[in-house]
């Protein structure tokens, strides 16, 4: 029973790590550049077929890190080029409406290229440890899922470090908490978009190469990262980093718990559930907006 | 354009519109007239939500669905006439669209955006699991059709493209005649600013839960007519891609207009029938690419869609007469 | 006659408090001119007045009645109508339609009767009303804008906009007209059109309280003016009055010499 207990928490934390870090790449896109995509799992998607095929072309060790190195830097390519030709020219013009609809033609244009390109049949990715599991007291787990939360948590911390230490992580910090101050202290706001943005995406590639390593890999599978990223981000309160962390975690956790205890067919109805209630109760999220 | 040349193209189009499918005896393509119809419906319900009223619905697909079972489930289980069933499923669906109306006082934009989602995801879910109700994602089927009289049956494409026609003019009247009157100003107002609509006396809570409620039910109908044209329904009807289906179509069409949907209805449907003989040939939905690449192209480039374009080459087209 | 009273209200922003303990009377037909620093509180008293924000303490009585727990539209259907500091007319609707927008009668008719109205009224669409049409190219012509009857309201110009948002104003047929810097980012010759026409809204019988930084239209045309100071009221007289006040010169008038 509380091994159950345990094993599930333990099977939400890993879950978990992975929303967090899809969840960050979109919090910190919306925190500077207010932008809500709803493409944003779709970047995972692509993240995710990088790793597909990068794995069966090399298989094992190298090919694994080289799936996450090589879906960083697509997945972030691919992100500047949206932003430089969908989102740069809205920018000054739009309104949340037009904004969001961009973005889910982007989300619907991706998954059906996806189809094309990919194919419909589902894949996985390889498990470079041949399935072994670790066993740690009452819990265990697979050696790959543990290695991808080690790395989704690697990630966050790097991603952390950056935002607080390096020149241009703190001018994107600077720019989320206030865009014309930013401005007026001489900060390149275009320049700035465009790393954000790239960087977003980024995180989303890699979280979709994690994803692929717990779940299937599918060209329409962009929708779940999706909703789960929007989940997390308002839970979180939309723009902020720490906040999309600590909601990835929980509803990874609530998530697993749910599944057991309550319902598996409604688990993927829970986050939205919490995020109702939580709307409706504290519209800011639990840890309250980013912005002033 | 003067009065009497609208009132000939009024005409003309009643007619066009009434001889079509005699015109046309390919039975695929009159079962695409009548999806169109059916998307006429749903996706001006949606249109009045959202691009006059301005309330970022992304859950529309729920009154669909709500419409849908509710009227398959009435007529297979308690044996109510799918012609009442039509309109209980829109009422069914009208009481949804109060509930869902209820957070649009405090929410808007993303969070909007989601929490309507999250209202269609959990009904899809239900819509999955509740396997005794609703046979899960099997779905229902052998839907009774709608009941002929006078001697008429409504079985086939032919028949049934003349009951979409008239729920679709009836709905189209209805929205003219809301849009145009000093209740749709007033959602306008209430999509322009909020505060601004407080200021000269516009009660926005209400209006919200008033719109919503018209819009699910018109929603709710057109999934009725769906349930009882197609007579087999799945929770997919629920799913995030009908809603988006509305959304492209209406975008296209032109976002806050009364023609904008039913020219991306008509145009989106049959352009997927243009598209047949690429995807025989490469085997995948090349449509659905092209309803991606045209939703963002149409923001982009072409505000107002097809129906904005328009106004403004007939308006360029005008001026230069005025000035010639 | 009292038309409206304030009674020490006080409005907190979480720690900051915005207004504090303000009270005055506004006397039926007077133009009564609300200035102060920026900061100062001005815009915190309209919006408490026309119901944007409750007070944290104290009422706000109007015709004898404490309206300061309604709610916006509520006080507008009561006669308080106001324009807004940043324009906030209906962008994609046409000046006419603005107008016509406000004035519908809202004062028994909930959205269901609109709806109603849509199908069963002897003029069912709006805009082609002949007597609704009339009245808003009245109101249209009377600040000067129906050359622009049809144009959409975004593409007119900042004074045109303004105008336009005290035309809407005036449509809900006021008894009380608050103006939130009715002629900020404007011209002299178009602060002077704007001073005109505020005086004959004013000449019809509607109250009117303005805040204005611009100093020669708020001498031109307020019978009284108010003096705000960090959320406090430090004055209150005829501009020649209140103009000679010490603290006012120190607290205002010295900080605009200044700069
Ligand atoms: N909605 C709000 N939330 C928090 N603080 C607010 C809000 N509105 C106003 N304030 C604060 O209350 C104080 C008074 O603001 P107010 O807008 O009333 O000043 P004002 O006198 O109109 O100034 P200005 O001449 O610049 O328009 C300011 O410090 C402002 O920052
Ligand atoms: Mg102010």
């Amino acid at each position: 029973m509380e091994s159950l207990f345990l094993q599930q928490v333990v099977n939400g934390l890993i879950v978990g790590s992975v929303y967090s870090l899809i969840a960050v790449g979109l919090t910190m896109i919306f925190g500077v550049m207010r932008i809500s995509n709803f493409a944003h799992g779709d970047f995972s998607m692509v993240g995710a077929y990088i790793a597909v095929f990068l794995l069966a072309w090399v298989p094992g060790w190298m090919g694994w890190v080289g799936s996450l190195l090589a879906a960083a830097a697509g997945v972030g390519l691919l992100g500047i080029l949206v932003e430089r030709g969908v989102f740069r020219p809205l920018l000054t013009r739009w309104t949340d409406l037009d904004q969001i609809m961009v973005s889910i033609g982007l989300f619907i244009l991706m998954e059906n290229l996806a189809q094309l390109f990919f194919g419909a049949t589902p894949r996985t990715l390889s498990d470079p440890f041949g399935g072994v599991t670790v066993n740690m007291g009452l819990v265990s787990t697979s050696a790959m899922r543990l290695l991808c939360f080690a790395m989704a948590m690697v990630i966050i911390i790097v991603l952390e470090v950056y935002l607080n230490r390096a020149r241009m992580g703190v001018a994107i910090q600077a720019t989320a908490q206030n865009r014309t101050a930013a401005q007026l202290m001489g900060i390149n706001i275009n320049l700035i978009y465009a790393v954000t943005f790239a960087l977003g995406s980024a995180l989303a590639g890699l979280g979709g190469v994690l994803y692929g390593t717990l779940f299937a890999i599918y060209p329409t599978m962009g929708a779940i990262p999706t909703l789960k990223a929007f989940v997390v981000t308002i839970l979180g309160g939309m723009g902020n980093i720490r906040g999309a962390i600590f909601s990835g975690f929980i509803l990874g956790v609530a998530e697993t718990l749910g599944g057991t205890y309550i319902s598996m067919e409604y688990k993927h109805a829970i986050g939205f559930v919490i995020i109702i209630l939580v709307l409706l109760i504290i519209p800011n999220g639990l840890f309250g907006r980013s912005e002033k | 354009m003067t009065g009497g040349s609208k009132k000939l193209l009024w005409a003309f189009g009643a007619a066009l519109a009434l001889a079509l499918p005699w015109l046309i005896s390919d039975r695929y393509i009159q079962h695409l007239l009548v999806t169109s119809l059916i998307f006429v419906i749903f996706a001006s319900s949606w249109n009045l939500l959202t691009g006059y009223a301005g309330q970022f619905n992304l859950g529309h697909a729920a009154f669909f669905g709500i419409g849908a079972y509710a009227s398959a489930l009435l007529a297979l289980k308690l044996g109510v006439p799918p012609w009442i069933g039509l309109f209980l499923g829109g009422l069914l669906a009208a009481a949804a669209g109060f509930l869902l109306g209820i957070p649009s006082l405090r929410l808007s934009g993303p969070y909007l955006a989601i929490t309507t989602i999250g209202f269609a995801e959990i009904l899809r879910l239900v819509a999955m699991n509740w396997v005794q109700l609703t046979r899960g994602s099997l779905g229902l089927y052998g839907i009774p059709p709608l009941p002929g009289f006078w001697g008429l049956e409504f079985t086939s494409e032919l028949t049934f493209y003349y009951v979409a026609l008239a729920g679709a003019a009836l709905a189209l009247f209805c929205f003219r005649r809301l849009t145009r009157s000093e209740f749709g100003l007033s959602l306008q107002a209430l999509r322009e600013d909020e505060p601004g609509a407080e200021s000269i006396g516009v009660d926005t809570n209400r209006f919200k839960l008033t719109v919503f409620t018209i819009s699910a039910f018109f929603g709710g109908f057109s999934g009725a007519l769906l349930a009882h044209y197609q007579r087999l329904i799945s929770p997919d009807l629920l799913s995030l891609h009908e809603t988006f289906q509305a959304l492209t179509m209406t975008i296209i069409g032109g976002l806050g207009t009364l023609t904008g949907p039913v020219v991306g209805a008509v145009l989106l449907t049959f352009l997927s029938e243009g598209l047949r003989f690429v995807e025989d040939a490469v085997k995948i939905d090349v449509r659905l690419i092209i309803y991606g690449a045209l939703l963002i192209v149409t923001i982009l480039f072409m505000r107002g869609g097809i129906v904005g374009l328009w106004e403004r080459l007939s308006a360029g087209r005008g001026r230069d007469q005025e000035e010639g | 006659m009292r038309l409206l009273q304030t009674q020490k209200v006080t409005k907190y922003f979480g720690g900051l408090c915005a207004l504090k303990e303000v009270s005055f009377n506004l006397e039926q037909g007077e133009v009564m001119g609300l200035i102060g620093p920026n900061g100062a509180g001005k815009t915190t008293l309209i919006n408490i007045i026309s119901g944007a924000f409750h007070p944290s303490q104290g009422k706000v009585v109007y015709h004898g009645r404490d309206i300061s727990r309604l709610k916006a539209h509520q006080i507008n259907v009561l006669g308080i109508a106001r324009t807004f500091q940043v324009v906030r007319i209906f962008k994609r609707l046409t000046v006419l339609e603005n107008v016509l927008t406000a004035m519908v009668d809202r004062s028994k008719e909930g959205p269901w009767k609109l709806v109603w109205g849509s199908f069963f009224k002897r003029v069912c669409a709006f805009k082609q009303d002949p007597e609704a049409c009339a009245t808003a190219e009245g109101l249209l012509a009377s600040v000067g804008l129906l050359r622009y009857r049809d144009e959409q309201a975004e593409n007119l110009p900042y004074a045109m906009a303004k105008r336009l948002e005290i035309a809407r104003a005036l449509a809900t047929r006021p008894k009380l007209l608050l103006l939130d810097e009715p002629s900020s980012g404007l011209n002299p010759a178009e602060q002077n059109e704007q001073i005109k026409i505020i005086r004959q809204i004013n000449e019809q019988g509607v109250t009117i309280l303005i805040i204005e930084h611009v100093m020669k239209v708020i001498m031109d045309i307020s019978h009284r003016l108010i003096v705000l100071h960090y959320g406090e009221k430090i004055a209150e007289g005829t501009p020649k009055e209140v103009y000679s006040d010490p603290l006012v010169v120190e607290a205002y008038l010295g900080g605009e010499a200044h700069a």
